[in-house]
């Protein structure tokens, strides 16, 4: 079987325009969660916090005539891409071209779009919408933009399994590679999703933590949403030795299943199922994995659901190994998230530092794993796993190993 | 029983689809079977009936009672404007 490297990374979310600078604040525990920019105060019923990207301006990325076509949500994957592609050193001319695929998993598309032209339509009673409204809302409009701009003209198309989109992407990628469809991939998941409309439907679902999001810990009240992008290059370690390029680590595995049970409400056995077929799709035993960077949203069911399922899946292994979630740094970036939090994967068996969980202020009996509190630590990591579960019941893992 | 407690206990069984003499205002909405997304839709209903905001403090979906949530309403009927 051909075997799969990561050799690009790229980022942007509440801690940082790229890769770099989300990681160091990943092992410096700084979290980008904070009082939301995007939407007038007021408007919100409750709490009003959100990881957003700060310091944005999309002119400092993008030409006037690029900028007209892209929702934000478009914006980010490209930056993402750009920086993943960059780092990689890989060259799509010729052959290559349509040697390659794009996957990007995304949630909601271009809502900023879509909130924009019903705000004018049935609050202005204005009908007048942009010309390109269109072309910027539609969902697969990030792996376009991907594809036109680095003349990518393999397989490109979005995955949408809400909180799970980036998992499944990679997903999707790495089986098209060793189908042998394709011999490369740039792959992520987007999200831009911090808009008016879309923050009072999550209001109304009551799954919003008034006060900051701290996963697995006693007193969680819920999750914050963040917003951002998480691009790769995946290849097969054969193009990536035969080219000398850096491999950051090896995607080794991935898992997906469906609950088939509850639209919301997360399953046990849902779960376990998706870190099993990780491990067994990577030929990986439960003792083989150091870390789990958790889906951990900070809502009561989704953490203690999760521990039951990591209990489950890897036995007295459980209590080895540690876990965290990432989510209190960058927020709940939904499609985007997998992608975010892979960083956190890849930079753990990179670096050594397992970053930390965030705002924990002790222990929930519903949940007696090791999740790092509050401070990054320094231990060798050489397989980790990354955990998404989705609403709707979807849920994909994917594990990563130590650069072949 | 006052009538925003009559209202409350219609609501949910409507919701809910149970029989109305089942709830007591020291039922939780576990207790009633109402669980995940079907409490929501009951918090959503009470909040339209009648048009107030209740905070996710007072909507304990898991340990908190019906007699709880009853005075939680009365607490917001009591603090809106009397045009409104």
């Amino acid at each position: 079987m051909r075997r799969i490297v990561i050799t690009g990374m790229g980022a942007i979310c509440a801690l940082g325009h790229d890769a770099p600078s989300t990681w160091k604040a990943m092992t410096e525990g700084r979290s980008g969660i904070g009082p939301i920019h995007h939407i007038k105060p007021g408007e919100l019923r409750n709490g009003g916090i959100a990881a957003e990207i700060s310091d944005y301006d999309p002119a400092n990325f993008f030409d006037e005539a690029r900028r007209a076509m892209l929702d934000p949500f478009s914006e980010y994957a490209l930056i993402a891409a750009n920086e993943a592609i960059r780092q990689s050193g890989i060259s799509f001319a010729g052959e290559s071209a349509a040697r390659t695929a794009v996957v990007i998993g995304t949630g909601v598309g271009g809502e900023t779009t879509r909130d924009g032209m019903y705000e004018r339509l049935y609050g202005e009673h204005q009908g007048r919408f942009h010309p390109l409204s269109i072309v910027r809302l539609m969902t697969n409009a990030a792996a376009s933009q991907v594809s036109m701009v680095h003349g990518i003209t393999g397989p490109a198309f979005v995955v949408a399994t809400a909180c799970a989109s980036s998992n499944h992407a990679f997903a999707q990628a790495a089986m098209m590679i060793r189908a042998g469809l394709v011999d490369a991939a740039v792959v992520g998941g987007t999200e831009a999703c911090i808009t008016l409309g879309t923050l009072r439907a999550w209001e109304a679902m009551r799954v919003l933590s008034p006060d900051t999001c701290r996963p697995f810990s006693a007193g969680r009240r819920g999750l914050v949403l963040g917003e951002g992008a998480g691009m790769y290059v995946l290849e097969t370690l054969e193009s990536a030795q035969a080219r000398g390029a850096n491999i950051l680590c090896e995607l080794v595995g991935t898992g997906m299943s469906s609950d088939a049970g509850d639209i919301a409400a997360p399953s046990e056995i849902g779960a376990a199922a998706a870190m099993n077929l990780a491990l067994r799709d990577g030929g990986l035993s439960p003792e083989d994995v150091d870390y789990i960077n958790a889906h951990g949203t900070g809502t009561v069911a989704n953490d203690s659901t999760e521990t039951r399922a990591i209990h489950r899946v890897f036995g007295a292994h459980a209590r080895e190994l540690v876990v965290s979630s990432t989510k209190p740094m960058h927020g709940h970036a939904l499609g985007a998230a997998g992608a975010l939090e892979l960083i956190g994967a890849v930079g753990a068996i990179r670096d050594g530092i397992v970053p930390p969980t965030l705002n924990y202020l002790g222990p929930d009996p519903a949940c007696d794993l090791d999740y790092v509190p509050n401070e990054a630590r320094a231990m060798k990591v050489d397989v980790a796993i990354s955990n998404s579960f989705a609403f709707g019941g979807l849920n994909a893992v994917v594990a990563v190993r130590r650069a072949p | 029983m006052s009538t925003v407690q009559q209202d409350t206990f219609d609501i949910i069984a409507k919701q809910a689809k149970i029989d109305i003499a089942t709830i007591t205002p020291q039922s939780t909405l576990k207790d009633l079977g109402i669980a995940s997304l079907d409490a929501i839709e009951v918090i959503f209903d009470i909040e339209e009936h009648f048009n107030i905001n209740l905070p996710n403090e007072d909507t304990d979906l898991e340990n908190g009672t019906v007699g709880h949530l009853v005075e939680a309403i009365e607490r917001q009927l009591a603090q809106k404007p009397a045009s409104e």
